[in-house]
């Protein structure tokens, strides 16, 4: 078996071990803290923007939340000016219902009291009429000649017996 | 020495420049060029693949992520907390190993994984090491380790020589578990391969699909076995933590 042959043992050891003290040297000094460099960097960089995300996400959260409480407040905003519109409106309505109503009735009054009075003329100069032609037509058949204040104690005393 | 075709010849150290050194031969071999072309891979491939730094990183990138949040998980999971400081020495010892066998793998190529006094040296390195860590976290107290707390007295004079021995043999386990993966591994594939060449006619297919199966085998033990020289190694930093 050549591994049991002492010849080359003393070289073995010796490019082993400056072999492997190459090797461990130039690991530990250069490869190894570059590799942990990168790594280093990268959890880094992964935490900042987890950090960030978090961050971010609160502020998406926040303003959710503010959109929410404005849009609440809209909503009762808005609630209340219909109440207040509805109310008003009611109250407008009823007042000018009212005011019709009144000068409905003043002009209902106006309009009797405006016919009872035209009634009356009317009466009156129906009166006249009645008077001047019964003089006229009294004149006419037999040529008596009727004051007027007597013809018209003539009529009202039959007025009755007309109608 | 092996014979010409002997399936452990491709175990066989060739120097490729004698170099001497305090009248020590330190050849520079095939076995150097292997660990040669290994620190250069994972050097390279450590390096290139982080070089633009990117945060999102590419696939190459994220091979180098993987391997390290793999070594620092499993640093983590095992020791805890102290374990951030032995992470250059474990990761380096888990590529070592890795790309070693996996170097391994290519045809023609050497396994220096395979060579006992190499996963021996690499082992013993780890155990001074914790063993050290174990003195300098507990001062002598340290030897506590050896003795099971919860059982009775009487049992004491046969668990402590136990122990002792388990913790003395922590080394050798560690390297020849190791070293025999490889060995036996790369021994199969060789029988095998020898198979393909001198069975008659078309046969020579069956052991050749047997030899893509293994090596696929091989390359799960590669990993695995590099996994558990750094797990192994976890443990045994932490021991030195905390005793029973």
């Amino acid at each position: 078996m050549p591994q049991l042959n002492p010849e080359f043992f003393v070289s073995q050891l010796f490019w082993l071990a400056v072999f492997f003290t190459l090797l461990f040297v130039f690991l530990w000094r250069v490869s190894l803290p570059r590799i942990a460099t990168v790594l280093e960097k990268r959890q880094n960089k992964i935490d900042e923007n987890l950090s960030s995300a978090k961050e971010l996400q609160e502020q998406a959260m926040e303003i959710e939340k503010k959109i929410n409480d404005q849009i609440n407040k809209a909503k009762l905003e808005t609630d209340e000016k219909i109440k207040e519109t509805i109310n008003a409106l009611q109250e407008d309505v009823s007042t000018q219902l009212s005011s019709l109503d009144k000068s409905l009735e003043k002009k209902v009054s106006d309009a009797e009291k405006e016919i009872l009075k035209s009634k009356d003329e009317q009466m009156k100069n129906i009166n006249n009429e009645i008077a001047k032609i019964t003089k006229l037509t009294v004149g006419k058949i037999t040529n008596i000649e009727l004051s007027d204040n007597e013809l018209i104690k003539i009529i009202e005393t039959h007025k009755g017996s007309f109608n | 020495m092996a014979a010409k075709d002997s399936p452990l010849k491709q175990f066989e150290i060739d120097p490729i420049s004698n170099i001497e050194l305090g009248g020590y031969n330190i050849s520079f071999t095939n076995s150097s060029f292997a660990m040669l072309i290994t620190v250069l891979v994972i050097t390279l491939f450590l390096t290139l693949t982080v070089n633009t730094r990117s945060i999102i990183p590419s696939r190459m990138q994220l091979i180098s992520e993987l391997m390290y949040n793999f070594i620092a998980q499993l640093l983590s999971d095992t020791v805890g907390e102290n374990g951030k400081r032995y992470f250059p020495f474990v990761f380096s010892l888990f590529m070592f190993v890795l790309i070693g066998n996996m170097v391994g793998m290519i045809p023609y190529q050497f396994t220096f994984t395979s060579h006992i006094i190499v996963t021996f040296a690499l082992a013993t390195v780890v155990f001074i090491g914790v063993t050290i860590l174990g003195f300098v976290n507990h001062g002598i107290k340290f030897f506590t380790f050896f003795y099971i707390p919860g059982v009775p007295f009487y049992m004491h004079p046969l668990l402590i020589p136990i122990e002792v021995i388990s913790y003395l043999s922590r080394p050798i386990s560690l390297s020849v578990r190791l070293f025999a993966n490889m060995l036996a591994g790369h021994t199969l594939l060789k029988v095998f391969a020898g198979f393909v060449v001198s069975m008659p006619f078309f046969t020579g297919v069956f052991p050749l699909a047997f030899i893509v199966a293994l090596t696929g085998l091989e390359i799960l033990i590669a990993f695995l076995q590099a996994y558990v020289f750094a797990i192994l190694t976890c443990l045994y930093i932490n021991d030195a933590y905390h005793l029973h």
